[in-house]
């Protein structure tokens, strides 16, 4: 990586005035670590502890180590396959669905607009929302009866969230519908500042709008873009008021709303803390790839 | 920038801004239609079919205001008449206003406490959450940090985790330091929460942000505080921007932990904003209008920062 | 903006450091957001006029009740002093020692006798039949319906209907007629649908609309004694009565996948079904003009009977009870005196709280005050409820997962629902060794 090799050995001092860089370096680093180190440590050591054990927060029981039960009864239970199935669907539907929206929004964007200011903001609103009030509201559009998607689409008494098959794709366009402006808006920073004369260049070459989006556009957009799809990846993984409010069918029981009940509802405090432990090994790793890529992209 | 324009340009510069035209329409609906919801009375916020032209009024947002309780029996005309406008139509609406029985004082509900309550912690938190990140940003963009991968990682793995298994240790950990129920721990919670988001998106800037304008100011005698203070903040204020507001939404919206740490001295209106449902009808446009005027602080404070959000990364130019 | 800035900080660090003081003279309730808190806190504002005491009720969304309740509770917080709880929440609260025992309390004031017996029981003791009391029942409730009387009463209607069923159009006394009227009312076409019932799956709604069928079907959910399910949970009469919930969704409105309370209103005032099954607790928001434009054409009924002529209703309502960490239990102690007085319960109900207090529910005052306080009255008596183990909401889950695929998802048969429903039960008792 191209990245590493010029940046400086902190110790070797560049400047002999001010500052030393490592102290800087430390400065501008360590409260940042230490914060979280401290923040994080324990309640990721307590609730791994948790998974081990059969405690249940709402009782005065004491808790019993039982090793690896939790985790093979997880494991063992077909509900549980079934809401990582269907969180799978939901992530894949749903990020792609804001990438292809923000992009495609940043895309459109990127040119002398009137009004382009103003423009931004108004598209920016739906993630300024709440997640709940969000989710109220939709569940009020999507509504046969009282809702406007339906009467303004003609779709007559379409029943967006009370079909089974359907109402998983209803939950993914109200997160693409908030969150899509979140990829539209890094995207349009890291589009600016793609170079013109690039393109120029492209176009005395009589390059194709495809070769020029491929060669040039994307791979200088692709590591803020990268950034945007791993959050809006572990976001998605964690959905959980939209969808929670909007649906209770079996096949859109996120894995965030069957932790939610695990945890909070019935109070079995050691098995969710064992599911969320496996929830976190699959996003480390997810993310993991993601960021392999990203580096990837950014060497190039 | 000088621009020659050729006719195809033209023709898919205006095809563009008809496409944005049309995305504005899509994604503003629902906004229109939780805005409009906030100025219609109670009976008209659902009807089958819905009810798109209506004459507005302020009915919802004077009920956001006060406690309120289904009523029971008519008031009476004197006491009707006697009342300021903002509670006449309060009673038009059906409802009554809770009043403390001994002083007679109209009880407010807790809206406006719990808005003042957001705005303190959001703005602290954002501030606080941006000014780490950049700095962390800029350290590990410019030096080298012994396994600087994997303490990135480490900072994005905090976001990872999801939030209800944290919850309950929490909970018990701010309990155990009296940080429960306070301004200060909320405010800490959502820095910590937007942190690994800042310190990525910072990085993903300034790392586009060619070193050899900080060395030549080095050379020009600037110390590397300086430089970066001069040269870098002023280049980064884009990525600034974006985070500053993806870190208010963030901290201004949140609803599980401000629900669970908080009980009547730093409340946020988040968990508030759709109780409105509670009593036996569901109140729509009273809904509305408080996530109405909760979009205000984060819509008037994007509009603020939207040059600089435009602005892009000037010097990606010589990007190598 | 400096200036500012700092001053917020100030703001903040003041707000973090004074922690809030222990005030005896302050008592904070807490319970859900709706109307019957408002009712309470103007009860209590009564006991601060007499005691100097203030009373604060403090509310959250229903939704988030239990969980925010609970997480005070594991974490032994003392930011409530007393807690209006769900009658569910009896053994999981009383075994986790978060509530006060109330036996003493109970028995030194005769509450057994003086609150209304089927109140006494589910409010109020766990584990069933022991004598144990941990809450003073406060706030009843039950399923009732509520329905379009100007529907009903429609000459042309009672004719087509007489017509088609050989009997008169009235609000139903049976399942049986029930069924008949939602199938009558049931029309598409002019966007009339022929009931509203309950069918969210995320906590106890569905739930307690099954239970309605079941109850009344002469069906019971298990021995709630010896924990034992299978053959009881899984009876031919609970399978009848599963059948026939699921046939009242072939005849609610379209998108009726994820209601509750606040929907099956809607249902009434926005003149989309006959009847509407609620909670009593809900039906004021009907008569209200305001609120419901119908409201002079709402009428209300009992859940109705059964094939066998059983008739029971799925139970509601909470008790308020003492929570151990207040720091206040004294001044709670005196409070709970105070509020089971008969002339408190009588101004409880005048409020419009339903009060639990035998004497004043049987009243002919209290009957007749509204057009639905009669159908309370007699549900009253006649109410059944979920288990009230601490693992309530493991078995409500359980319930979720069976019943809603095949009601809304018609997914199987009802028994193979009920079959694999009591297999799941029967495990989860096992698990915290309730059975061998």
């Amino acid at each position: 990586m191209a990245d590493v090799m010029t940046r400086l050995e902190p110790d070797t001092r560049a400047v002999a005035r001010g500052l030393s860089d490592m102290t800087i370096r430390n400065l501008f680093i360590i409260p940042t670590i230490a914060f979280l180190i401290i923040f994080n440590v324990f309640p990721l050591l307590y609730s791994l502890w948790q998974s081990f054990t059969d405690f249940r927060a709402s009782t005065t029981a004491p808790a019993n180590w039982i090793g690896l039960a939790n985790y093979r009864d997880l494991l063992g239970d077909e509900f549980i396959w079934r809401n990582f199935t269907i969180t799978a669907k939901y992530v894949l539907i749903s990020v792609s669905g804001q990438v292809v929206v923000g992009f495609g929004l940043a895309m459109l964007l990127n040119r002398a607009i009137p009004m382009k200011g103003l423009i931004t903001t108004l598209l920016l609103l739906p993630m300024m929302l709440s997640m709940a009030v969000v989710g109220l509201f939709w569940k009020l559009l999507y509504d046969p009866s009282f809702g406007i998607i339906n009467y303004f689409l003609g779709l007559g008494k379409f029943e967006w969230l009370a079909d089974p098959q359907v109402a998983l794709f209803a939950v993914a366009i109200v997160d693409i519908w908030m969150w899509s402006p979140f990829v539209m808006l890094l995207s349009l920073a890291g589009l600016s500042a793609v170079p013109k004369h690039l393109y120029e260049a492209a176009e005395i070459d009589r390059a194709s709008s495809l070769y020029t989006f491929f060669r040039i556009t994307l791979p200088l957009v692709a590591p803020i873009l990268m950034i945007a799809i791993i959050f809006r990846t572990m976001e998605a993984f964690k959905t959980f008021d939209h969808a929670y409010i909007l649906s209770s069918q079996p096949t859109t029981e996120l894995i965030a709303i069957r932790l939610y009940k695990m945890a909070f509802l019935e109070w079995q405090t050691g098995m969710s803390s064992a599911f969320a432990y496996i929830v976190l090994i699959m996003v480390v790793a997810i993310t993991n790839i993601y960021v392999k890529y990203l580096n990837r992209a950014k060497a190039r | 920038m000088a621009e020659v324009k050729t006719t195809r340009e033209v023709v898919m510069n205006r095809a563009a801004i008809a496409a944005v035209f049309v995305a504005l329409i899509v994604m503003l609906t629902p906004i229109y239609w939780i805005a409009s919801t906030a100025f219609k009375p109670r009976s008209l916020a659902t009807t089958a079919p819905p009810t798109v032209f209506f004459e507005p009024t302020l009915t919802p947002f004077a009920k956001l205001f006060v406690r309120r309780s289904q009523m029971r029996e008519p008031v009476d005309q004197e006491t009707y008449d006697a009342a300021p406008w903002w509670e006449q139509l309060i009673y038009d609406d059906g409802e009554s206003v809770v009043r403390n029985r001994r002083s007679g004082e109209i009880t407010p509900s807790g809206y406006w406490d719990r808005y003042k309550n957001s705005l303190i912690i959001s703005i602290i938190s954002t501030f606080l959450a941006v000014s780490m990140g950049t700095l962390t940003a800029y350290g590990f963009s410019r030096f080298k940090v012994k396994g600087e991968n994997d303490w990135l990682f480490f900072i994005l793995s905090t976001r990872m985790l999801p939030p209800v298994v944290v919850a309950i240790p929490m909970f018990l950990m701010y309990r155990a330091v009296g940080l429960h129920d306070t301004h200060l721990g909320l405010i800490i919670l959502y820095t910590a929460f937007n942190l690994s988001f800042s310190v990525w998106i910072m990085k993903g800037f300034i790392d586009e942000i060619p070193r050899e304008y900080e060395e030549a100011a080095l050379v020009d005698g600037y110390t590397r505080l300086q430089a970066f203070i001069k040269i870098v903040l002023p280049e980064a204020l884009t990525g600034i921007a974006a985070t500053a507001v993806f870190c208010f939404i963030i901290a201004w919206n949140e609803y599980a932990f401000a629900l669970m740490m908080t009980n009547r001295n730093a409340q946020t209106a988040p968990p508030y904003i759709p109780s409105q449902v509670g009593s036996g009808l569901p109140d729509w446009s009273v809904i509305a209008a408080g996530a109405f005027l909760f979009l205000l602080p984060v819509a008037i404070f994007t509009f603020l920062l939207r040059n600089h959000l435009l602005r892009g990364m000037s010097f990606g130019a010589i990007r190598k | 903006m400096k200036r500012f800035a700092s001053r917020l900080l100030a703001g903040a660090a003041v707000g973090a450091f004074i922690a809030p003081a222990a005030m005896a003279q302050e008592l904070n309730i807490f319970w859900a957001e709706w109307d019957p808190a408002n009712y309470l806190q103007e009860l209590v504002n009564d006991y601060e006029a007499e005691t100097g005491v203030i009373v604060n009720v403090e509310t959250t969304p229903w939704s988030d009740f239990q969980t925010k309740a609970f997480t005070e509770f594991n974490a032994r917080g003392s930011a409530y002093d007393l807690i209006v709880g769900d009658s569910q929440w009896l053994g999981a609260a009383s075994e986790g020692g978060h509530y006060v025992d109330l036996t003493d309390f109970f028995v030194e004031h005769d509450l057994g006798n003086i609150m209304a017996p089927a109140t006494v029981k589910y409010y109020a003791e766990y584990p069933g039949n022991s004598g144990k009391f941990w809450a003073v029942p406060a706030e009843g409730d039950a399923v009732g319906w509520s329905y379009r009387k100007d529907w009903f009463e429609d000459p042309a209607e009672m004719e087509a209907f007489k017509a088609k069923y050989g009997y008169d159009l009235a609000p139903p006394e049976t399942w049986a007629q029930l069924l008949d009227i939602a199938e009558f009312f049931h029309r598409p076409d002019e966007d009339r649908y022929g009931v509203a019932i309950y069918t969210d799956n995320s906590y106890d709604a569905m739930v307690m609309g099954v239970e309605n069928a079941i109850f009344s079907y002469g069906g019971d959910l298990g021995d709630y004694e010896t924990y034992e399910v299978e053959g009881i949970l899984n009876s031919p009469q609970n399978v009848k009565a599963l059948e026939d919930y699921k046939r009242l969704y072939s005849y609610t409105p379209p998108g009726w996948s994820k209601t509750f309370f606040v929907e099956n209103n809607q249902a009434i005032t926005e003149g989309l079904a006959a009847m509407s099954m609620n909670y009593f607790a809900f039906f004021p928001a009907l008569l209200n003009p305001a609120t419901n434009p119908h409201a002079e054409n709402t009428g209300f009924f009992p859940n109705p009977a059964g094939p066998d002529g059983d008739q029971h209703a799925a139970l509601g309502g909470q008790g308020i009870s003492i929570v151990s960490y207040s720091e206040n239990i004294d001044e709670a102690y005196r409070f709970l005196e105070w509020f089971i007085q008969p002339e408190v319960q009588k101004r409880w109900a005048e409020l419009g709280g339903y009060t639990a207090h035998a004497a004043t529910l049987e009243s002919e005052e209290f009957r007749n005050a509204t057009p639905y306080n009669e159908a309370f009255y007699q549900t009253m008596f006649r109410v059944k409820d979920f288990w009230a183990v601490p693992e309530f909401a493991e078995l409500l889950t359980s319930a979720n997962q069976r019943l809603y695929p095949y009601v809304v998802g018609g997914e199987g048969t009802a028994e193979e629902a009920l079959d694999a429903l009591a297999a799941d039960w029967v495990e989860t008792f096992k698990k915290y060794g309730r059975t061998e």
